[in-house]
């Protein structure tokens, strides 16, 4: 204990004026260690200045999170009020952004670190590989809305760009646990100093959890994952250099066979550099693989090389009309080795996949509260050959602490194997000589969305801001099942083609509030219509049952995060989804809890309560085999050394 | 851990939970947060509790001074002449600087806060506090060129030119310092502030 102990204690708790009158004059006095050793709360923090994005961007940071008692990538990113999270059992989750959500929803794109975690396989997540400690976050930055100018195809309905912490920033050791009802986790890592300036951490973490339940018993969905990594990054003066890799190995629980395993491995290397003031490159290499063994179902190996390049530079500072150019190129090869299951088949087999972009942005201003960004991107896949990617930005910001800005964009989604290869079932029924199974259609094109979204964000006091984004699109070319009985060899009775269009519009909003110091509430709602139909040519015998998006027309959350006295925190997030319609699941309202409590410097309690409100809620899929989940209690502890 | 803990109060728990009950347990929530807040919400009179970032980033601001050695000769140097902090994009912080630099003095020099719009010159400071700038290089490259102890509050904040920059590590406002930018201001820092520092970048 330092004598500042008091000063800071009477500093921290939330009391009146009687004792803070004399003490924030005592502060000045303190020394630089004493300041370095204040813990500041969390909750004052002003982790969104009003920046000059002109997207719907919510940024999720590392406080939130551990604040949310989140204990997987999932479920972290329910804090965003712009994502849609559904989860479908105890691994696997449904996310997207303005609709369209599946198990495979593959209109958003995921990056971590810069790592694409896009799976060819069907253009979006496999969620249930992704493990991550989450205390390394430094942030999650989540846009909805198209990004496709500079991320390219599949950046449809949002990014999400997840930014682990600078090596520098976790020096030192770390172990952490948490011990629930229905999952159990353990972490630790360490970080050091590294000769010639740089700083290292290496992690290593263990995962599990057990099935889901069900109305009808459990749902084999319970896995192990074992993850470790490291990240090393050198700081230099006009630059620096990260790299950083993990490898992992799971089992996942299937029903009726042998669990799944699962098993990968990636390296990146990012290179940045300043060469002006005006000017700066930057270079990222990333090598990934990953295997999914799913006994009767599919056994997957893909292997990915991915190259990217952006220079950015400021044109004509000193004119009345400064640029800001950022130019680059992407290219990506994949390697993706499916072994035949029972349930499908993947022709051909072995697949050598490519993808080359090139980009370029100019963000002009034209006058000093006036900013145009004009983007392209050309972006070549081997299904469909050149995409042409194009975007127009205004922003306007009347002061300091507004900003108006409106979004056109023309995004598409590139074919997947699933869309192209894939042949279900693997040994079809033949009936009357024809062999019956749905393939993928070699005619099978992008699916394109064409977006405007208008949105407003203010800041009107240092205690207040608030977001509001309105947008509207109009998808074209959506994946439908279409019949076909007299096609070349070796198509079957139904392929898919692209005989559906859609179009939505919505709202979304967030706003967050400091009644008080060490008091902050966020909220956020998004308001939708999502609807799709098919076009008079479709003979789609399922009704488009690949067009129902199991999207609710609205969701809410509000998040308490509150400070109290003697180091401790209370959390609490109520949220609400509306009812999804096909398949239908009831609306429902949800309470999470988290009490937490500093005991000493170096270790950390975290009391946490999910789903309080009911015994059991189920968020996606047909009644009765869907899972429900349930209260639960876990326990939480970091220790820091 | 039991799940016994958590014991649900009725032992059916509804299936549709009504709409107004959550209006009713966000208010009963919210009175409970309000509570443990004390008084410090509705008190118009008597201003709200700085935060205690902000008062910690003015506190180190103010130290600062005390920690290096303004090189550049420039007029009215002498003894007794204010130390001038510029304060760009961060009014809350440049309130707080005022107020815990009244009436006290660095080497027996008053303490001057001017609180700056982005574009306005930089001559005439000693330091330069960028809490927010739409062109951050820029802001620190004039401060650099005018002899100011440039300071910012960036992710990037070092490679954009800063000499000092603000870091939140571990729940703590913790800085960092660039020995290349220092010299480039033509500022010595003294060897107390680079102990403290959580990272000091040293060379190209």
């Amino acid at each position: 204990m330092t004598i500042w102990a008091p000063v800071a204690a009477c500093l921290l708790a939330a009391g009146g004026p009687a004792c803070a009158a004399p003490l924030q004059d005592d502060i000045a006095e303190l020394s630089l260690e004493q300041l370095s050793d204040i813990v500041i709360t969390s909750v004052s923090r002003q982790e969104e200045r009003l920046g000059n994005a002109s997207a719907s961007i919510y940024i999720i940071g590392g406080n939130e999170i551990r604040r949310s008692g989140a204990r997987t990538l999932p479920e972290a990113l329910r804090l965003a009020p712009n994502l849609q999270v559904a989860r479908v059992d105890a691994r696997n989750y449904a996310i997207t952004a303005r609709g369209f959500n599946s198990l495979q929803s593959n209109k958003l794109l995921v990056l971590v670190d810069g790592r694409n975690l896009y799976t060819p396989l069907f253009s979006g997540v496999a969620w249930d590989i992704q493990d991550m400690l989450l205390e390394d976050v430094e942030r999650i930055e989540v846009i909805s809305g198209p990004g496709a100018t500079i991320w390219g195809a599949n950046a449809v309905n949002g990014v999400i760009n997840v930014i682990t912490r600078s090596a520098k920033d976790t020096q030192g050791g770390l172990l952490a646990g948490a011990f629930g009802k229905d999952d159990r986790e353990g972490s630790v890592r360490y970080g050091g100093a590294l000769p010639n300036g740089g700083h290292y951490r290496i992690y290593a973490r263990y995962a599990d959890a057990d099935d889901a339940v069900r109305d009808t018993g459990s749902a084999s969905s319970g896995y192990t994952r074992r993850q470790a990594g490291f990240r090393a990054d050198w700081d230099r003066s006009r630059g620096g250099l990260t790299l950083s890799g993990d490898v992992y190995e799971g089992n996942l629980a299937q029903r009726g066979t042998g669990a799944a395993q699962i098993s990968g491995a990636n390296l990146v290397a990012r290179f940045t550099r300043r060469l002006s003031d005006d000017s700066n490159v930057r270079l990222q290499v990333v090598l990934d693989h990953t295997e999914r063994n799913q006994p009767n179902a599919i056994f997957e190996r893909l292997d990915t090389v991915e190259l990217e390049a952006q220079h950015s530079l400021r044109v004509a500072t000193d004119s009345a009309m400064p640029h800001k150019v950022t130019w680059g190129a992407t290219y990506r090869h994949s390697r993706d080795r499916i072994t035949t299951g029972r349930t499908q088949v993947y022709l051909p087999n072995d697949l050598t996949m490519h993808w080359g972009g090139l980009f370029a942005q100019d963000e002009v201003a034209l006058r000093d509260d006036l900013r145009f960004t004009a983007g392209i991107k050309v972006e070549h896949n081997h299904y469909t050959g050149a995409e042409v990617l194009p975007g127009l930005r205004l922003a306007w910001t009347p002061d300091s602490r507004q900003l108006v800005w409106g979004n056109l964009a023309r995004t598409v989604r590139a074919p997947s194997r699933v869309d192209r290869d894939r042949y279900a079932p693997a040994q079809p029924l033949i009936i009357a000589g024809v062999p019956r199974y749905l393939s993928g259609g070699p005619a099978f094109e992008s699916e394109t969305a064409r977006v405007v979204e208008l949105g407003y964000r203010i800041q009107p006091t240092p205690r207040l801001s608030y977001s509001v984004t309105a947008f509207a699109a109009r998808y074209g070319r959506l994946r439908t099942q279409e019949p076909n009985p007299d096609g070349p060899a070796y198509s079957g009775l139904a392929e898919y083609r692209n005989l559906a269009y859609g179009h939505t519009r919505g709202v979304e909003m967030w706003a967050r509030w400091q009644p008080a110091d060490g008091w902050r509430l966020d909220g956020g709602l998004v308001v939708q219509r999502v609807r799709t139909a098919l076009r008079p040519e479709s003979r789609d015998p399922t009704g488009g049952v690949d067009l129902i998006g199991a999207d609710p027309s609205h969701y809410w959350q509000l998040r308490s995060s509150h400070d109290l006295p003697n180091d401790m925190q209370l959390d609490w997030t109520l949220r609400r989804v509306g009812a999804l319609p096909r398949p239908a699941v009831p609306s429902y309202n949800e309470l999470d809890l988290q009490w937490s409590w500093k005991a000493t410097r170096n270790l950390e309690l975290a009391l946490v309560g999910q789903n309080l409100l009911h015994r059991s809620h189920p968020e996606f899929g047909a009644a009765p085999n869907r899972s429900v989940f349930e209260r639960t209690a876990v326990l939480r502890l970091t220790y820091r050394f | 851990m039991t799940p016994l803990a958590i014991e649900p109060c009725r032992r059916t728990a509804p299936h549709n939970w009504p709409g107004w009950l959550s209006v009713l347990l966000v208010l009963a929530l919210a009175l409970l947060c309000l509570a443990m807040s004390g008084a410090a919400v509705g008190q118009t009179a008597a201003p709200a509790m700085p935060n205690l970032e902000r008062s910690v980033k003015a506190a180190y601001l103010f130290k600062f001074l005390g920690y290096v050695d303004f090189l550049a000769p420039r007029e009215g140097a002498e003894s007794g002449s204010p130390l001038t902090v510029g304060v760009l994009g961060a009014e809350d912080v440049a309130a707080e600087l005022s107020r815990i630099t009244a009436g006290r003095t660095v080497n027996g020099r008053p303490i001057a806060v001017r609180s700056l719009r982005e574009g306005e010159p930089v001559a005439g400071l000693q330091m330069l506090y960028a809490g927010t700038a739409t062109d951050l290089p820029k802001v620190l490259r004039s401060a650099a060129q005018n002899g100011a102890l440039g300071v910012a509050d960036d992710e990037n904040g070092l490679q954009h030119g800063a000499v000092i920059n603000f870091r939140i590590v571990e729940d703590r406002v913790r800085f960092e310092v660039s020995l290349p930018a220092a010299e480039r201001s033509n500022l010595k820092l003294s060897s107390r502030l680079l102990s403290v520092a959580w990272h000091v970048q040293k060379g190209n």
